[in-house]
């Protein structure tokens, strides 16, 4: 390790890792100094001491002193990936030279370092609004925040200690973390000319956007466990749930914006055919935000009615826990052979156990402590209220979660028993068959809960009206139904008519909330927005169809006998030459062409809607799907064009292409002209003026002799015989191109000078004259065909796909509506208070 | 009997119901060898035989990609893959199989591969290939 190595510039390196260090000794000070503030305000209540204000202070310090290092290892690295200082590994495994800036910043998260540090990142930012906004709670709830900071710096700091490294820094350098004979180089630098890159499926608009707004909702959902935990810890059962509120429903709509923005990105852009796959990855993002949604609604069963403090605690602690619990499936690499995108093992498997073990040790050792002074009434809950039926929505929504966390989990029931189970087969069926009926369970129980009040609702009220609504729900659920055409599955019928029936009962409270009664508009909204989500998901997942399918060649030679079994279904890939178009249902589809834009190959497909009758052009568009191919990433990465329409959306992506349109073609110019090895053996015929005959792409006829031909460069002599051929060529598309080959007898020898038309790939030579025959000679070459470009594509339909955005974006306005209510509620309580 | 104590029933049988259905539904790591026998859906473990031609002409047929792979027994088989070929399937180290047996041949509804990444040994890329992605 003596060698002196050139170039590296080993400062970034070391301020960083020094910050590393600082942020994890920060928060665990502050950490300390927020426990010792809450625990002795716990104990004297009659006022804050001194002691504790110091305490306090201490803590506010680390919290800062923490918020400053995060910044300095969020600059610092990016100023080490955007300069391409490709000594420090992560710049070398995650950028390159050629990205452009926008993805320079998604390299920054790309790996899990990265993750970590965005993680972090907005924990430190909502850490400060909570240090200025959330007075009393402020020592309790920050010692909860700064213990998951603590957590998540040790996954940074990249040092060994008794022999086992903890946690992994982004700043180790490239010849540490790589074997590579090149480091014994002390030039090694020089030798690396570019970073691996940014992996081609990544390389999209949403990895900019999308995992900040993921990890923001994973970090928000910190808040409604710090308060659930400091209400238990310093007994203020009651007053933690209006303080979380807001936080709570933050944390609901980032996290739902999240996971939709992440579906939207899997739907446009990466070719995995669908919006949602119930990829393990995905199910561990969507657990802990239903069982959030279930505790927000129990918090609020529980503020009106006192009942169910024991579930909504519950549910809100467990929730970060179930956070935590998806980190450590994606990061550890359990899942390595059931999902396809999970980050691989960087081996902190142990840690990431450890820190969720610690949040669950804290959620169930605060519950049994404190078990016997939780507040609880003795009272039963009445049917014919609101409060009763929002408790069983949430525990529906819970067993729910249970089944998604039962069956993601089933590679770590192997790693646990030795076991070799295998999920399902097909994870889309498993999944729909259950999740489905918690839905309608789900939807039915938002609708009909409208018609209840809190506490007891009148069942002569409740009953008519109820019906009524279920009534015209039924008849416009058909209306649906036939429309979408769900009709084919009983489930998909009762799933459009609970989401039909969710989205009229609250479109009438939101009716009510127009004569002024606005208090619940903001659910209203998101209820209708998240029964148009369910709604949108159902028709589009139910009823796309695959429109390239390859029927011609399949039908009534593979697919004899048995309907529906998959592989004797027509295939879904189909085949397109270039300029030959093929039917494909509606649409008549032509590939016409490609054009480069480093380094994505954009392959132009053009769709034709042709009236039968008047064989008149109805619609036309042309989709530019494109692929890049990468050999370091595996090929060709196809990603997908969609063309929108109001009702459904057609999805088309490149599977397979011709190698030639891979290749650069500039160099296939010059050689062409260097001899005959590009000609197909050649035809000799005698001819005489006047004869037509044909070739491969149309006819040629003998026009004449030209007996005044000239060359250039070559002096004649008089006895020379030059004689000039004139052909004329006329190409099967009516194109006429001339040409005049030429024979030469100089001195008793004989030469020829063979005459090319390039566009149809021909070359003749004049090569003899028969006088004795009244014959001329001529030899025609032909180039072969041109192989023809091709590719492999598939096209899905999507129906009625845009309920599904559009359901998500109304979900996330009702959210905001009610955040500023509960904020609102929160500063009239806070006066009442003081 | 209180309310509450009839909705734990409720929940206890929904969720005995839930783990009897998961089980049913889950599957095994098999072989070629019991993939004959069972004739169901099931995974194959396996690596790719890199000595026989993997064989996607899409010219003939664009939805047929056949390949050689020997499964954790050695078992050899030939594997019909009702799909475009998955790129980057030379490179890969491992390969999970969903589908089931035909005759001698395994037909794979799914292609999962572990791909070495070319620098790193120890990071491991996931492709994953599907085409029963409509399999109604």
């Amino acid at each position: 390790m003596d060698v002196n190595y050139v170039g590296e510039n080993l400062l970034p390196g070391k301020i960083g890792q020094f910050f590393v260090i600082l942020s994890f000794g920060a928060s665990l000070l502050s950490l300390i100094s927020y426990f010792f503030a809450a625990h002795n305000a716990a104990k004297n209540q009659a006022g804050e001491s001194t002691a504790d204000k110091s305490w306090k202070t201490l803590g506010r310090i680390g919290f800062w002193l923490n918020a400053l290092s995060i910044l300095v290892i969020g600059s610092t690295l990016f100023y080490i990936i955007y300069n391409h200082l490709f000594e420090y590994h992560y710049a070398w495994a995650h950028s390159s030279r050629s990205l452009p800036t926008h993805y320079i910043i998604s390299s920054f998260w790309e790996g899990q370092e990265g993750s970590f540090w965005l993680w972090m990142f907005w924990q430190v930012v909502l850490g400060s609004i909570l240090v200025f906004k959330s007075r009393s709670w402020e020592a309790p709830v920050m010692t909860f925040v700064m213990l998951c900071q603590t957590f998540l710096a040790c996954m940074l700091i990249g040092v060994e200690v008794f022999g086992s490294r903890i946690g992994s820094s982004p700043f180790i350098l490239l010849r540490d973390a790589v074997q590579a004979p090149i480091f014994s180089n002390p030039n090694y630098l020089s030798m690396i000319a570019d970073g691996r890159g940014l992996n081609a499926l990544l390389q999209n608009y949403w990895m900019v956007i999308h995992p900040p707004t993921l990890f923001l909702g994973f970090a928000s959902m910190i808040v409604p466990f710090a308060y659930a935990a400091a209400g238990l810890w310093q007994r203020r059962y009651k007053d933690w749930i209006n303080a979380s509120m807001p936080w709570a429903l933050f944390a609901v709509m980032i996290l739902g914006t999240g996971i939709i923005m992440g579906s939207f990105w899997a739907y446009e852009a990466l070719n995995f055919g669908g919006f949602w796959a119930w990829d393990p990855v995905e199910n561990v993002s969507i657990i802990p935000w239903l069982t959030l949604i279930a505790a927000v609604h129990v918090m609020l069963a529980y503020k009106h009615s006192g009942h169910a403090y024991f579930t909504a605690t519950l549910l809100a602690l467990v929730s970060f826990v179930l956070v935590i619990y998806a980190s450590y499936l994606t990061r550890s690499g359990i899942l390595g052979e059931t999902s396809v995108h999970s980050f691989t093992s960087l081996g902190m498997s142990g840690q990431l156990i450890f820190f969720n073990f610690t949040f669950l040790v804290i959620t169930i050792g605060l519950l049994v402590w404190r078990r016997k002074e939780l507040p609880s009434t003795q009272k039963e809950e009445d049917i014919y209220s609101r409060e009763f039926w929002l408790f069983i929505g949430a525990l529906v929504l819970t067993v729910a979660c249970v089944q998604m966390i039962a069956t993601t989990s089933i590679p770590v029931f192997n790693t646990l028993f030795g076991t070799k189970v295998a999920p399902p087969v097909d994870p889309i069926i498993h999944y729909n068959k259950w999740q489905g009926a918690f839905a309608v369970v789900v939807l039915l129980l938002t609708a009909s809960t409208q018609f209840l009040k809190y506490k007891r609702s009148d069942p002569k009220k409740f009953w008519p009206a109820l019906i009524a609504s279920f009534i015209v729900s039924l008849i416009l659920a058909a209306v649906v139904v036939y429309l979408t055409k769900v009709y084919t599955n009983v489930m998909y019928v009762l799933i459009t008519f609970t989401s039909i029936f969710c989205i009229l009962a609250n479109i009438r409270v939101l009716g009510d909330a127009l004569k002024g009664k606005w208090r619940l508009a903001g659910s209203a909204v998101s209820h209708i927005g998240f029964a148009l989500l369910v709604l949108g998901a159902l028709v589009a997942a139910a009823t796309n169809e695959v429109i390239s399918v390859n029927e011609s060649r399949y039908i009534g030679v593979q697919n004899f006998g048995k309907d529906g079994d998959k592989f004797t279904d027509p295939g879904e890939n189909l085949f397109l030459t270039e300029g030959e178009p093929v039917q494909m249902g509606d649409y008549k589809i032509t590939y016409v062409g490609d054009s480069v834009a480093a380094p994505n190959v954009y392959y132009h497909i053009k769709y034709e809607k042709i009236d039968e009758e008047s064989g008149k052009v109805l619609e036309s568009f042309i989709l530019s799907p494109f692929a890049q191919n990468n050999p370091d990433m595996g090929g060709l990465i196809g990603t997908p064009a969609t063309k929108h329409y109001v009702t459904h959306d057609i999805y088309t992506l490149i599977t397979a292409a011709s190698a030639d349109s891979q290749l650069p073609t500039s160099n296939m110019q010059d050689s062409e002209k260097t001899g005959f090895e590009d000609y197909d053996e050649p035809a000799t015929y005698q001819v005489s003026i006047g004869d037509t005959l044909r070739y491969r792409n149309g006819v040629f006829i003998i026009d004449g002799i030209n007996k005044d031909a000239k060359l250039q460069n070559i002096p004649l002599d008089p006895k020379d015989i030059l004689v000039g051929l004139k052909i004329k060529v006329i190409s099967g598309d009516q194109k006429e191109y001339h040409v005049e080959p030429v024979f030469l007898l100089k001195e008793g020898n004989a030469y020829d000078f063979n005459k090319d038309v390039e566009e149809q790939g021909l070359r003749f030579r004049f090569t003899n004259i028969r006088p004795d025959q009244d014959k001329l000679e001529i030899m025609v070459y032909q180039k072969p065909l041109p192989e023809k470009k091709w590719i492999v594509f598939k096209a899905i339909k999507f129906p009625y796909i845009n309920f599904f955005w559009c359901g998500t974006i109304i979900m996330t306005i009702g959210f905001i509506m009610a955040i500023y209510k509960r904020v609102k509620d929160r500063k009239s309580e806070d006066k009442i208070e003081s | 009997m209180k309310k509450s104590s009839i909705i734990l029933i409720v929940i206890i049988a929904v969720a005995i119901a839930m783990i009897l259905v998961i089980y049913t539904d889950s599957s095994t790591y098999s072989t070629f060898t019991e993939a004959k026998e069972k004739k169901t859906e099931l995974y194959v473990v396996g690596v790719l035989n890199k000595e026989k031609d993997l064989i996607y002409d899409p010219v003939k047929d664009a939805n047929l990609f056949s390949f050689y792979m020997y499964d954790n027994d050695s078992t050899e088989c030939r594997v019909v893959f009702n799909g475009s070929k998955p790129q980057d399937i030379e490179r890969s180290e491992q390969i999970v199989l969903t589908g089931k047996m035909e005759g001698n041949v395994f037909h794979a509804s799914k292609i999962l591969m572990k791909c070495p990444s070319k620098y790193n040994q120890d990071e491991v890329e996931v492709i994953e290939a599907t085409t029963a992605y409509l399999a109604k």
